[in-house]
């Protein structure tokens, strides 16, 4: 910072040492080489009875007449010592920020500390997905109990007594009456009893079946069932549904197939598939779920109208549905838990 | 079921190729699971289909019936064999007598008797189909007993006559404690649920599964009689389940043969041991029925329904085609109502609706179009779903992974010997690793816990929210439990420092998060006077909401936590979901307003014995009641020099604010004094300058 001259009116002895602290100031100001010795430049030279301050106290030695001119004299060289440590204070505060930035770089490239993943089972992740797709199309879920009985499991289905159906369903019984269910459809027979229609139920949970365990069978797995009964239900509502229901799944370019296969709680029942591009890049037709209109046994126990009333079910496995999503090709892994497998789905 | 594809040419005409069928089959409710190339003498390669007949459908278990269904699907004659039988001399009537005592279980028994017959083995082309058709060929007459009823569907029976007294053949069921040795050597103990078939004595087989030792076809057998009836598909399945024995013939009469074919598969038998120059029958045959003429059954169709169910515009002469095809023919009744009227094999159509379902796949579903059922109805999770994921959420957040474990459970190193008598066995389990249902979580995150060590530091913090079983009054009842399995650090040690392994407190803490996040209140951990076996008795708690036990948490009990190959303390909580639902607030968080006044925090350090329970320093405080004290917190507990080793100093930190004025030290004095001598009296804490 240049010292700016300034008019003295008298060329006195002291206006020559004003003239002269100050220049001195400002070389020491200059000089300084950090906030703190900025700071000790500040203290002695404008501190309470120091330099210029100091120098304030000789008044009383200048004749009456020349003391205003010494005082404003005074205060011009302390604002100018005031405004060029102010300037420098910024810039060494500016320097030394700089200095410290510099100082506290770190290495970004280090691994970030890991956070504790919570994280759901694959399995409860995906029936989330789906409760939420089948929610949006006004399904309301409901919940059955796994040990189920045998009554809604088979009879409330259309099961008939002694039926070679059943032996798809080998059970485990746990009283004369009641069984680990084989199927979520269990609950339809429950909810006709408590509900008239119209109705569009959904339910999602563990079933059991008396089965030997290898990679694409076992005696626990879990499924989606959903049925409806309303006015004029063909069919092509049963393939509507499905379509909207796989696409939301599975993509927008899915298609859904039927084709003719027997479950006692329906009539026509399909098994119905989903076009699926391979790899390869081939399409092929995969098996999900069977499906078909309420079977009219099943309405009318219910004292349900089937000339006025009809409805759809479908059903589908969740492990199924992750399998194929993700490939993976053991179903044993799911109820495995290993870390190392479900630390793969977020 | 295998269908050699050459043997089902004989019965119509396949142009196409095996793969084109099996697609036309699958499309139209015979799923060809797979095409096998079996190498033959005659042809090198003839390909096996290998079709899954659905239940409902017995009337496919058989060439003539697989080729009834590719002709309907591909709309080509169908040729089924049929030959008037010539007969040789003498009476049938003279030759054996059949008496149905129970016409309901065996609504028709036909017989015929063959003289003369020489044993021996049946033609190579005979043996090689039977073969091609998974059948093991055995002599000429077994054989094509077998050949017919794989051609036809309808199983037959020969009997040694040797072995009927008296040729006298009754239909009955079994007497208690009637013993037959059957085929297969077995001797099987009869019960009066079995239908039977018997000479004049004694039962000579179990019918429609097995035949008799004593009356079968052997070497020294000449003469013969040959069985083709209907029997109750639930009367066989019965005692299939009864002797534990399933056998061609049985699967085929569970899923009902039809009943009209008797003869026929009679008269084909004849046929074939005519051709390979055996002795024709004893003239005439035997036939009792129960009806003997039944009617033709009928279902009253509504065209217009049949397109409703559909979805698809149908006119009711497709209607009346797609149903042709199938056997089934349309009378006119009145305007649009028809009569439809059933084939004999078709026992499977009952309804309307089995109708609709015939006309859908003839006409092919691939024709349906998609459509969104009308209407909109508000749809989503349950309440108790939605409930299980405000559960699930804070137990993830807080780090925890999520893990689904098996329901049906073996003995575990892991259980309580105290809940024995309420496990829930299952009844009918053959193994011993799903032999009963769980009644607790902990058990299953102990076992992944017991082989996740071995190669995973993370994952230890962990999760399941299920179903568990016991027995209450006698009766199993099924619940939810939450539990959880913590052990180290929440998260893997990294590269600047070790984490501190978790303890009981932070357990505690994760507890406490999840019923706060909850909105439940009121939460109490007491130490339980039985903590249970899985548990270190000195660090174990039982959790109450209001009083009402909802759960337990502790450390994993030390000879528990050998079994381990971790050396971390492991922590685990299980809490009823049940319980927990009863205690959810009801109706909305109401807001609080900000405070407008700043608050005062200041600390106390009391020292007290160090055995005295924290919960005895918390009602001391409570008994305080200031409307100026917000909050308090413990900030830390020490323990150590200089204070004696019988005595803690926790400090407790106060928040203190006043909702309508800025608090003056007076005021904060006076209710902190009210705290200190409230720790004396109820705690005997001293303060700093106090003696003891």
């Amino acid at each position: 910072m240049q010292a700016e001259p300034f008019l003295c009116q008298e060329n006195s002895l002291l206006n020559n040492q004003i003239t002269h602290l100050l220049e001195q100031a400002l070389a020491a100001v200059q000089n300084a080489e950090n906030t703190e010795e900025l700071h000790a430049v500040e203290v002695a030279c404008l501190g309470r009875n120091k330099g210029l301050n100091e120098l304030r106290r000789e008044v009383g030695a200048l004749p009456k007449e020349e003391r205003p001119a010494f005082g404003q004299n005074i205060n011009e060289a302390v604002q100018i010592l005031t405004a060029a440590l102010k300037a420098k204070q910024t810039e060494l505060a500016q320097k030394e920020l700089n200095a410290a930035l510099t100082r506290e770089q770190i290495d970004v490239t280090l691994p970030g500390i890991p956070m504790p993943a919570g994280r759901l089972h694959p399995l409860t992740a995906t029936a989330c997905q789906i409760k939420q797709i089948l929610g949006g199309m006004g399904y309301e879920f409901v919940d059955g109990p796994e040990l189920e009985e045998y009554r809604y499991n088979f009879e409330a289905l259309n099961y008939p007594p002694d039926h070679p159906a059943m032996d798809e369903q080998n059970s485990f019984f746990v009283t004369d009456t009641r069984l680990l269910r084989t199927q979520t459809t269990a609950l339809q027979g429950r909810i006709m009893e408590q509900r008239k229609p119209p109705f569009r139920i959904a339910t999602t949970g563990r079933c059991f079946r008396y089965e030997a365990v290898d990679a694409t069978h076992h005696h626990t797995f879990h499924q989606i069932d959903v049925f409806m009964v309303e006015e004029n239900i063909s069919m092509a509502h049963l393939k509507g549904t499905l379509g909207v229901f796989a696409r939301e799944l599975f993509g927008q370019d899915t298609r859904v197939r039927f084709r003719p296969d027997f479950f006692p709680f329906v009539e026509p029942g399909v098994d119905y598939s989903i076009s699926w591009t391979m790899p390869d890049g081939r399409v092929r037709w995969l098996e999900i779920g069977g499906a078909g209109l309420i079977h009219p046994n099943i309405l009318r126990s219910y004292g349900i109208s089937t000339e006025r009333y009809s409805g759809f079910a479908f059903g589908l496995g969740v492990e199924r549905i992750h399998m194929l999503r993700t490939g993976v090709s053991d179903l044993r892994l799911y109820l495995d838990n290993h870390p190392r497998f479900l630390e793969q789905f977020a | 079921m295998r269908v050699p594809l050459d043997w089902l040419k004989q019965y119509t005409e396949i142009s196409c190729t095996a793969e084109e069928l099996a697609e036309r089959l699958t499309m139209g409710g015979l799923e060809v699971e797979g095409i096998e190339l079996e190498r033959t003498e005659e042809r090198p390669l003839t390909p096996v289909l290998d079709v899954y007949i659905t239940p409902n459908r017995g009337d496919c278990l058989s060439m003539a019936g697989v080729a009834r269904e590719a002709a309907a699907l591909m709309q080509t004659a169908l040729h089924l064999p049929s030959a008037p039988v010539s007969e040789a001399g003498g009476e049938i009537e003279a030759a054996a007598s059949v008496q149905v005592d129970v016409p309901h279980l065996c609504p028709r028994y036909a017989a015929r008797v063959l003289r003369g017959i020489r044993l021996g083995p049946s033609p190579p082309w005979m043996q090689q189909r039977l073969l091609s058709a998974g059948q093991r060929p055995i002599n000429n007459v077994v054989d094509v007993t077998n050949y017919v009823m794989l051609e036809l569907g309808q199983p037959l029976h020969a009997f040694d006559m040797k072995g009927i007294a008296q040729s006298r053949i009754v239909v009955r069921t079994a007497r208690i404690g009637e013993r037959i040795t059957t085929l297969d050597g077995a001797e099987r103990t009869l019960t009066p649920e079995i239908l039977v078939i018997a000479d004049a004595e004694k039962p000579i087989a179990v019918a429609g599964l097995m035949g008799g030792a004593d009356s079968e076809v052997a070497d020294d057998t000449t003469d013969i009689l040959l069985e083709s009836a209907h029997f109750n598909p639930q009367t066989v399945r019965r005692a299939c389940k009864l002797l534990n024995l399933r056998t061609e013939a049985s699967y085929r009469f569970e899923r009902t043969v039809d009943e009209a074919g008797v003869l026929a598969a009679l008269e084909r038998a004849c046929e074939l041991l005519q051709e390979m120059g055996q002795p024709a029958p004893v003239a005439g045959h035997i036939d009792v029925r129960a009806v003997p003429d039944p009617p033709i059954r009928r279902i009253t169709l509504r065209p217009s329904r049949v397109a409703a169910l559909l979805g698809i515009p149908l006119e009711k002469d497709t209607v009346a085609e797609c149903l042709q095809r199938v056997g089934v023919k349309l009378e006119a009744e009145t305007g649009n109502v028809f009569t439809a009227l059933l084939p004999t094999w078709r026992t499977d159509l009952q309804y309307e609706e089995d109708l609709v379902e015939e006309v859908g796949r003839i006409y092919g579903y691939e024709n349906i179009p998609e459509v969104l059922p009308a209407g909109s109805q508000t749809g989503g999770d349950s309440d108790w779903g939605r409930f299980l994921a405000k559960v699930r959420q804070p137990l993830a957040a807080a780090g925890m992974q999520e893990v689904v474990t098996h329901s049906l459970t073996g003995p575990t190193p892991w259980d309580d010997p105290a809940d024995a008598e309420v496990v829930v066995p299952v009844r009918n389990s053959l193994s011993g690793e799903v032999s009963r249902l769980r009644r607790s979580l902990l058990p299953g995150l102990l076992q992944i816990a017991s082989y996740s060590g071995t190669f995973s530091r993370d994952a230890r913090w962990m999760f399941e929210i299920g179903q568990v079983w016991q027995m209450l009054q006698g009766e199993p009842a099924e619940f939810t439990a939450a539990a959880g399995l913590i052990a180290g650090s929440i998260a893997p040690p990294d590269w600047r420092r070790e984490q501190p392994s978790a303890d009981f407190a932070q357990m505690r803490g994760v507890i406490e998060r999840l019923l706060d996040s909850l909105g439940i209140e009121d939460v109490e951990f007491a130490r339980p006077s039985a903590p249970g076996a899985l548990f270190h008795p000195g660090r174990a708690a039982c959790v109450f909401l209001k009083g009402e036990l909802a759960g337990v948490a502790g450390e994993l009990h030390p000879q528990h936590a050998q079994k381990l190959p971790w050396r971390e303390r492991v922590l685990l909580f299980e809490l009823s979901m049940q319980v927990l639902h009863r205690h959810l607030p009801t109706g909305e968080k109401r807001f609080v307003p900000l405070p407008r006044f700043p608050a005062v925090v200041r600390d106390l350090a009391p020292r007290i014995s160090a055995q005295m329970p924290w919960e005895a320093v918390e009602t001391a405080l409570k008994s305080v009641h200031e409307e100026i004290l917000e909050e308090w917190k413990l900030t830390d507990l020490y323990k150590g020099a200089p204070l004696p080793e019988d005595v803690c100093s926790p400090t407790i930190s106060f928040t203190f604010r006043s909702k309508h004025h800025t608090l003056t030290d007076a005021e904060v004095n006076a209710t902190l004094e009210q705290l200190q001598n409230q720790l004396r009296q109820q705690c005997g804490a001293r303060f700093a300058g106090e003696e003891g």
